[in-house]
């Protein structure tokens, strides 16, 4: 079992996801473009999906959202269901291109992002919370969409590394 | 590759029934969980440090860019409010000792009976949606879950989180927060007839008539001192052969007219001009809930009481204490901004203008006074 971590892509997504998390807490809770927290994590989880398709898109957002709610205290789970969508939803471009460019993946990212941060209201409403869905919203979910668009140029290849996947592949629609 | 294969709806299937796994027990409480997140705290430290030691520069030159404008408006402001509020301070501080030394005399609980730990606030929630701040104290330094936490200014919000070394604190716009409270208004009492023992002159009442509503008007005989080498008695006696008058505005009786004879017939009046001191009472009682991002904190569960007198903009928030209470009594929060009428039995809801800013807070005392509910 621990040989099976060993050679996991684990053994780089998650000292990859304690650097970015420490980002995230540090650098970008003070860069606020529009007063909006741009989520970098999130934006990693929707390019491991974009690198690796959905399953892998999906498990890196639920080990990185797991690290998340472990650092900022909310409930552990909640960050894994919606970075895991994030992952999920940004992998449908593998799904629908037979190879990927930088562009078509951003696009992706960003809408994985996007999708992942419209999320958080609904499991915190489905949590209990009252109040969940909050005006601004409308400026948070654009802004962080597009900003996960901008760093998957960088995340992107990252993630690849970190998924062990390599350079990008010739693939045949339908071979799933 | 197909989207729903079989495989990959197994996968989704597994992480998302392990999330929802994770969270109810989360919720529940689990010591397991919270031995995780100390321990993933230690880990991260060093992650966090070396994070912030690189990009504190481009953190730097960003606020240098974006908020220099914004930073010399509210330094012209910030310098208005000091030159408003230096004249006041040193009444305020007088008040103050006062009002504690009358609590310790009666025996109120009061927010000064409870110890206190400043700490300095080393990180923010990287969460669009949460209001919470991380501080450098943790439970090493006697920390617990529920403290509450405040500023110079008032409230600030409530320690939802401790590790050993760091703490979180939810802020009182977060959507979770909630906290009792009480809205108290500034009254200014109705004019009243006394006769004070002493007068500021030192003259013994007997010889003066002092009548006090909002002008004091005083009588005073020119010569008040006792000369034996010119043996002059005073004879002062009140004239009762008219009907003491009464006011027809304010509906209260006139000052005494008191005649004085002497050796000479002339009369010094001093009119002096007391301020009435305002008193506190007490509005209504409710609940404070935050409503997260910039929305003001709004009070609910206020009954439209006229016998309390009428809630109105500007009233005073605090916190309203009790043996079940988040916080302690009479923390200050905010005053009211907006009273919203709601239909039917629903009541008054209040919108609370807070007077911590939230935006700019570095450091916070979090008052060692664990509620109740969070006793385990």
């Amino acid at each position: 079992m621990i040989a099976a971590f060993l050679t996991s892509s684990m053994t780089r997504v998650i000292p990859i996801g304690m650097v970015l998390l420490a980002l995230q807490r540090t650098l970008f809770v003070e860069l606020r473009p529009f007063g909006v927290i741009i989520q970098i994590v999130l934006a990693f989880a929707a390019s491991a999906g974009a690198a690796g398709g959905p399953e892998r898109g999906a498990v890196t957002g639920f080990v990185v959202g797991l690290m998340f709610d472990l650092s900022v205290g909310t409930p552990l789970g909640s960050s894994s269901i919606v970075m895991g969508t994030a992952g999920f939803v940004a992998g449908w471009v593998d799904l629908i291109r037979i190879d990927t460019t930088w562009w078509m993946a951003a696009i992706f990212v960003g809408v994985g992002g996007g999708v992942g941060e419209a999320f958080v209201p609904v499991v915190r409403r489905f949590i209990g919370e009252e109040d969940a869905f909050v005006p601004e919203m409308a400026t948070i979910v654009p802004v962080v969409a597009v900003a996960a668009a901008i760093l998957s140029i960088a995340l992107v290849p990252l993630s690849r590394w970190a998924l062990k996947l390599g350079r990008p592949e010739w693939k045949l629609p339908n071979d799933g | 590759m197909a989207i729903y294969s079989a495989g990959r709806r197994r996968t989704m299937i597994i992480l998302l029934l392990t999330s929802i796994l994770l969270i109810t027990l989360d919720l529940r409480g689990n010591a397991v969980f919270n031995a995780a997140r100390s321990g993933f705290s230690y880990a991260i430290r060093p992650f966090e440090i070396a994070g912030d030691v690189v990009t504190r520069p481009i953190e730097r030159v960003w606020s240098g860019v974006t908020d220099i404008d914004d930073l010399k408006d509210e330094n012209a402001r910030l310098q208005r409010r000091i030159d408003q509020q230096s004249g006041t301070e040193i009444a305020g501080e007088n008040a103050l000792i006062e009002n504690r030394q009358l609590r310790a005399l009666l025996d109120i609980e009061s927010l000064a009976a409870y110890d206190r730990k400043t700490g300095e606030i080393v990180g923010s929630s990287p969460s669009n949606y949460d209001q919470r701040v991380e501080i450098d104290l943790g439970s090493s330094d006697g920390i617990k879950v529920g403290m509450p936490v405040v500023n110079e200014a008032g409230l600030v919000g409530k320690i939802t989180q401790v590790n050993p070394e760091t703490s979180v604190v939810m802020l009182i716009t977060d959507t979770l927060y909630n906290v009792p409270v009480k809205v108290v208004a500034l009254v200014f009492p109705t004019p009243s007839t006394v006769t004070p023992d002493t007068v500021p002159s030192g003259l013994d009442v007997g010889d003066v008539t002092t009548t006090t509503t909002t002008t004091t008007t005083t009588t005073i005989p020119v010569d008040v001192s006792t000369d034996a080498s010119t043996d002059t008695s005073t004879d002062a006696s009140t004239d009762d052969s008219l009907d003491p008058a009464v006011d027809p505005v304010v509906d209260a009786p006139l000052p005494e007219t008191t005649t004085t004879s002497t050796s000479t017939t002339t009369t010094t009046t001093t009119t002096t001009t007391i301020p009435p001191e305002p008193v506190e009472e007490n509005r209504e009682t409710g609940l404070l809930n935050g409503k997260g991002g910039d929305l003001l904190p709004s009070v609910q569960f206020i009954a439209d009481s006229p016998q309390f007198g009428r809630i109105e903009v500007g009233d005073e928030i605090l916190t309203a204490g009790g043996s079940r209470s988040l916080a302690p009594p009479n923390i200050p929060i905010g005053r009211v901004e907006n009273v919203i009428q709601r239909p039917g039995t629903a009541g008054l809801e209040l919108e609370v203008g807070l007077n911590v800013d939230l935006g700019r807070l570095s450091f916070l005392s979090v008052i060692l006074y664990q509620p109740p509910t969070e006793l385990r």
